[in-house]
């Protein structure tokens, strides 16, 4: 256990390197704007703000300095929360954060164990039965999935199960339930709808929430199992040609002892490592999919953002996708280390 | 040596590679999924070049969809169905889908081909030069590396996209010119010494440096968005290429033939070019075809979104971005359902083609799945 110990401690040394990389890669970036542009990327008030004139934010926060300064003044301001005021939305960028993750959590609280459980089972079904008709079909399949165009498969979705057959509407909830949701005796614990509905006692709520959930859950699955598949059947192939896999089965070990205890659990290594970076991959496929259902999370939120040149707001998503980002590949590192131990002795 | 005998020793070196071709094209004939990727390529290839024929094009600018006045006189923004006038029918504000589907492929293949190549050119030097010199080169290199791949690609792409506001690119010749010459004169001393050639790189170099520092020329491009969306991409895109190359080139470099190569006396330079890429090259290949796909994917997505190609552009994302006022009106979307389906169904089969390529180059390249 010293060992993982000292991996881990080790990779938390690294992670605070890649994150001031990180950011200091995403502040160059907002450099190449006008000082008047950057001075919304230190303003908490935009009261203050009119106050001041944007001539005075630029002095006082010496936009006009060299880089590594406004780097470390900014990075100050990011640590006391303050990610500046959102043009677009206009509030400041953190409460904007504050208001619509809770929709996107809702999105990736589905999506994620969906993507990994089918993708993990269709891997190992393809790889056991290599080159028979199963095998082809989920080949094809992930191929397929693995080249639409979100938004593309997300307006057909909207077009034969709303506009057709109106079963799953777009938007986070249908008008009543958004009314109950926005009554005062509906008490907001968690702001997550589905939790907020079961905690007071409204199960119609949460299932109003399902239904809004279903189609933009189904395109995003879509798209992000087909890795999946493909990396889980290669992984796994290549642990069914290796040797101990010949002597549990030269034992008399029945077969799906064999494929599911002895295979299946060395070929799930590459798989996690995989997971981790789509769940934090999720964050940049979600502007697509949730300006395509009208839902109010923090990917509509960036993409619309983006059009109105709103920057802070774009800088908030950046840094915020580029955090969770690491901090997820860092705990996938982790377990990584803790499952398979020749990793922490390298 | 005299030219006959290179050219013998040229034959001799070749026929190997010959008979691995030869072997790679018959895995590929066997293989349906592959010759259908193949056909659907070359499919649009031939879209692509006959373009003009089967679109011919109505303005200066051929990438410019024309509009139909007269409908959008009657009908300004309601999109109307596929017609004989229009086969596919026309979008919002009357763009004929038919001549931007078309007209489409060839920016379809410029996105691809450009990001893929540049992307894949910086990987290879990065990524080679950082696993065979090692030591603190790699370390910088890979650290570097490893801050631009932890990062969701497409909103960087876009952070970089909304905050480079110039429209043109500013290029100095002379500069280029200088830079150019600098490196041919590398490659001249270390691969193929000759001095006639370098003398007339010398020359080069000198009129560069002259008039960098006397009479600088400068030429600025114009670039629209899409222009910067594909720098944007290429951008994000090269640390993926760099760490696959150097994986390879970290399990090639201790073989015994390349030991031999260097105690042989050749140079860096040399080992490099004739003995490590040739063997560690294919999985970069693979990685790359699949590439295209998805990075033509992520050109739509951004134009999709609404800050891609500009609004008149033959793009198959401009196309879909066009019925994007379906979204907050979605009991539309059946009547409408065209200006979206055909450009989807454009970018899809384009990418499928790609992909089954690419899967296919995999099961035929690869060494350790090929010879089974």
């Amino acid at each position: 256990m010293a060992n993982l110990a000292a991996y881990i401690i080790r990779r938390l040394v690294l992670l605070v390197f890649v994150v001031l990389g990180v950011t200091a890669l995403i502040f160059a970036v907002t450099m190449m704007f006008d000082p008047q542009v950057r001075a919304y990327l230190y303003v908490r008030n935009i009261q203050r703000m009119d106050e001041e004139g944007i001539e005075g934010v630029v002095m006082k926060y010496g936009l006009r300095d060299p880089f590594y300064m406004q780097y470390g003044r900014w990075l100050g301001e990011v640590l006391q929360g303050n990610l500046g005021w959102s043009q677009s939305t206009s509030m400041p960028v953190a409460d904007a954060i504050r208001t619509k993750w809770p929709y996107t959590f809702q999105i990736v609280l589905f999506a994620a164990p969906i993507i990994i459980f089918v993708g993990i089972f269709l891997g190992v079904q393809s790889a056991i039965h290599r080159n028979d008709p199963i095998d082809h079909a989920s080949r094809v399949l992930s191929i397929i999935g693995w080249s639409l165009p979100s938004f593309w498969v997300g307006m057909l979705l909207l077009t034969v199960f709303y506009n057709v057959l109106n079963w799953f509407p777009p938007g986070p909830l249908s008008r009543d339930m958004f009314v109950a949701v926005s009554s005062p005796n509906f008490m907001r614990y968690t702001h997550v709808d589905i939790f907020d509905g079961l905690l007071n006692l409204r199960p119609d709520v949460t299932i109003d929430a399902i239904r809004h959930l279903i189609l933009p859950v189904v395109t995003i699955v879509t798209i992000d199992v087909a890795l999946l598949i493909r990396v889980m059947r290669s992984s796994m192939l290549e642990t069914l040609n290796k040797p101990y896999i010949t002597t549990a089965k030269a034992k008399g070990l029945s077969k799906k002892v064999v494929i599911y205890k002895h295979a299946r659990r060395n070929a799930l290594i590459p798989v996690a490592t995989l997971s981790g970076m789509l769940v934090a991959g999720l964050l940049g496929g979600l502007m697509i999919t949730e300006t395509v259902f009208g839902y109010p999370g923090l990917g509509s939120w960036a993409a619309s953002a983006a059009i109105g040149l709103d920057m802070p707001a774009v800088l908030g998503y950046a840094v915020l996708s580029a955090l969770v980002f690491v901090v997820a590949n860092l705990i996938v590192d982790i377990l990584y280390a803790y499952i398979d131990p020749r990793i922490r002795l390298e | 040596m005299s030219l006959k005998n290179r050219w013998q020793e040229f034959k001799v070196g070749l026929t190997p590679r010959i008979k691995e071709w030869r072997f790679m094209l018959k895995r590929m004939r066997g293989s349906s999924l592959a010759m259908a990727g193949l056909i659907i390529i070359l499919g649009y290839v031939a879209m692509a070049i006959l373009a003009p024929v089967i679109a011919p094009p109505q303005s200066s600018d051929p990438f410019a969809i024309p509009l139909d006045k007269e409908i959008r006189v009657l009908q300004n923004e309601q999109p109307t169905p596929p017609t004989f006038r229009h086969i596919f029918g026309t979008t919002q504000y009357q763009f004929d889908l038919f001549y931007g589907c078309i007209w489409g492929s060839i920016t379809a293949f410029r996105i691809g081909v450009f990001v893929v190549a540049i992307s894949l050119l910086v990987g290879l030097l990065v990524g080679t030069a950082s696993a065979y010199y090692g030591g603190i080169l790699d370390e910088t290199l890979m650290r570097f590396t490893d801050i631009i791949i932890a990062f969701p690609g497409l909103i960087l792409a876009m952070a970089l996209v909304l905050a480079w506001q110039q429209p043109t690119l500013e290029i100095s010749i002379s500069l280029s010119l200088v830079m150019i010459s600098v490196m041919v004169s590398f490659v001249l001393i270390f691969v193929h010494p000759d001095r006639r050639l370098l003398a007339m790189n010398q020359l080069v170099l000198l009129l560069g440096l002259a008039s960098s520092f006397f009479f600088p020329i400068s030429i600025s491009i114009p670039l629209n968005n899409l222009d910067k969306v594909l720098v944007a991409i290429t951008i994000v895109g090269w640390p993926g290429y760099a760490r696959v190359i150097r994986g390879e080139v970290l399990r090639i470099k201790n073989e015994d033939y390349v030991e031999a190569s260097r105690a042989s006396g050749s140079s860096d330079i040399r080992t490099i070019m004739h003995h490590i890429l040739p063997n560690s090259i294919y999985p970069l290949l693979i990685v790359a075809t699949l590439d295209i796909g998805s990075i033509v994917l992520s050109a739509a997505a951004l134009s999709f979104i609404g800050i891609g190609a500009p609004e008149y552009y033959a793009d198959w994302g401009q196309l879909i971005s066009r019925s994007r006022f379906l979204i907050s009106d979605p009991t539309l979307m059946v009547r409408n359902i065209h200006t979206f389906l055909i450009p989807g169904l454009f970018i899809s089969t384009f990418v499928v083609g790609w992909n089954l390529l690419g899967d296919a180059l995999r099961d035929v390249l690869d060494p350790m799945l090929r010879r089974r």
